[in-house]
């Protein structure tokens, strides 16, 4: 609304006394401003916020940057751990190797026998691999392992079975006891042996990691739209002046609130570019570490960097949680802004 | 333009601001309220403004009744009225132009249009030169012209001041006074609340006299 536009009244007040009226278009007094007009402003408004909002930020870069950095750290935590989780299960086929369900077949079962059954096994649905050790292979192993490879070839037969290797596609109990319950019930097959307890084990590790992160994004979220919602709060007690003059002259709510909307947004971007970058220099630093010592148990793992979709998300996520928390803090204190 | 019929506002500690007030003012009046200390002159500007609402009573402002209006449509209705404080409620960190610009941008209108406009404020109230200054350049009396060029420079239908020559020495106080008569003679209405009698019986205007939140005179200054 605008009705300080109508022709009437800016014939009225616009020129001085001495200054000839100028041609203006004539325009129904009712009509009120056009959808153009009105989208004109709106865009101009956001245009004037954002450019407002970056050069406060820009006026104080040293206490702007700390604050960046103090959400950045934030942020980062989480995903930090989030990431290392994903990383550890990169090493998927050691869990899995940690599950794997071993057949002792029965003594009578021959080489052919045993491959056979691990050929019908691998095709098996919740079967990854599988791996069949004869009863040679067994004895040698054992000989090699044990240290009484003397004692042992004293024995009249062979006492060892052949074994077949099952390795699941996932770590879960339930599925692997159904898992394990079929194998057993095949024929040649004597035992099926599953050490749940280690596989309990380790679910629970996964699970007490995963707890651990979504309780520390928790926390670290709640901490962060803190921090936000305080430098907001302190840049509307500067700014108070301002706003009730604004409020006075015919600034809405919303006017008022756009500034410190960007200015909550641009701080989670810098926070998420920040956080990002303490991400993929800080994983960067810890695989150096992580190389040697997988080297030394000869594995070739190492740490991946920060994705790209992970990072983009982390970007997104920083600006969402700026805005939000610049919102609730406006929304907190917009009435207490009310001229006086 | 405005009118009051029996508007009274009581504060929740018990103070009566005003007591069932009623009078009128036409489209391009130029009115005065005065009256001592705590008579109602800023409760009334105040109820005018919606920065209050009435306790009771009616209150009308070119044909909206401010007791009804919804919180809203306030910024809107704030559009349509200037005002000018004693204390000018400059934004010293933004130059002269951008504090006379501040109603304009609000209102969205072009960069080309804003220029336009407070060019034509600043030259209104003779700083045509002072636009890229910041108010602290400026002496108190041009600082109260930028608050009065803020006032008119989205062309409002009502202008209020609030003791606007509070600060001012005499030769001052009548300059600023002959602002507000020029744009007046454009067809503005103007409210002025002051206790300056002196001043207010050389301009010979409507003056509109309040005691302890009653009106106790309505008649033209001087008379």
């Amino acid at each position: 609304m605008s009705t300080t536009r109508t022709p009437k009244v800016s014939e009225r007040v616009a020129p001085k006394p001495a200054d000839p009226q100028p041609a203006k278009k004539k325009r129904d007094d009712d009509d009120g401003p056009d959808f153009r007009t009105l989208l004109h402003a709106w865009l101009e408004s956001h245009r004037a916020s954002m450019a407002d909002s970056l050069r406060r930020l820009g006026k104080q870069p040293i206490g702007s940057f700390f604050t960046c950095l103090v959400m950045a750290v934030a942020l980062s935590m989480p995903m930090g751990l989030s990431l290392l989780l994903k990383n550890v299960e990169k090493l998927g086929g050691s869990w899995q190797r940690a599950a794997q369900i071993s057949l002792y077949l029965k003594l009578d079962a021959g080489s052919k026998e045993g491959e056979a059954l691990r050929d019908e096994i691998k095709h098996m649905p919740g079967v990854a691999d599988a791996l069949y050790v004869s009863r040679d292979q067994a004895l040698e192993e054992f000989q090699q392992q044990s240290g009484l490879g003397e004692a042992l070839r004293e024995l009249p037969e062979n006492p060892l079975p052949g074994v077949v290797v099952v390795t699941p596609t996932e770590v879960d109990k339930p599925a692997l006891e159904a898992l394990r319950q079929r194998l057993s019930e095949l024929p040649k097959v004597e035992v099926a042996q599953l050490d749940l307890v280690w596989v309990e084990r380790l679910a629970a590790i996964l699970k007490l990691g995963d707890r651990f992160v979504f309780g520390l994004a928790v926390m670290l979220i709640s901490a962060l739209l803190l921090v936000i919602g305080n430098t907001i709060r302190l840049h509307i007690e500067n700014r108070r002046t301002e706003i009730e003059v604004i409020k006075l002259v015919g600034g809405t709510d919303s006017y008022v609130r756009r500034p410190f909307l960007y200015m909550g947004a641009l701080y989670g971007l810098g926070a998420g570019l920040l956080a990002w970058g303490i991400l993929a220099f800080g994983l960067n630093w810890l695989n150096q570490a992580v190389v040697g010592l997988s080297g030394l148990y000869g594995s070739d793992f190492a740490l991946g960097g920060v994705p790209a979709s992970d990072g983009l998300s982390l970007l997104i996520g920083a600006v969402l949680l700026g805005y939000i928390g610049a919102w609730i803090a406006v929304a907190r204190h917009l009435n207490e802004l009310a001229p006086r | 333009m405005i009118r009051f019929e029996q508007v009274a506002k009581r504060y929740p500690n018990g103070h009566v601001g005003l007591h069932e007030l009623s009078f009128r003012a036409r489209r391009g009046e130029f009115l005065f309220v005065t009256g001592h200390s705590g008579a109602g002159k800023s409760t009334l500007l105040r109820l005018l403004l919606a920065m209050e609402r009435p306790t009771s009573g009616k209150l009308l402002l070119a044909g909206q009744d401010l007791g009804q209006i919804s919180n809203a449509q306030i910024p809107f209705l704030r559009r349509q009225i200037g005002v000018v404080f004693q204390n000018h409620q400059l934004l010293f960190d933004r130059t002269v132009f951008n504090n006379i610009a501040l109603p304009l941008q609000i209102l969205g209108l072009s960069k080309a249009e804003i220029t336009k406009r407070v060019d034509s404020a600043l030259e209104r109230v003779s700083l045509a030169d002072k636009g890229e200054l910041f108010p602290a350049d400026l002496s108190t009396g041009q600082q109260q012209r930028v608050g009065i060029a803020r006032a008119i420079v989205h062309q409002p239908a009502l202008l209020l001041a609030d003791e606007p020559t509070g600060n001012l020495d005499p030769r001052l106080a009548a300059e600023i006074m002959g602002v507000f008569e020029d744009i007046n003679r454009l067809g503005t209405t103007v409210l002025i609340a002051s206790h300056d009698l002196a001043l207010i019986a050389r301009m010979r205007h409507r003056m509109l006299t309040l005691q302890r939140g009653r009106l106790i005179g309505d008649g033209e200054a001087g008379q």
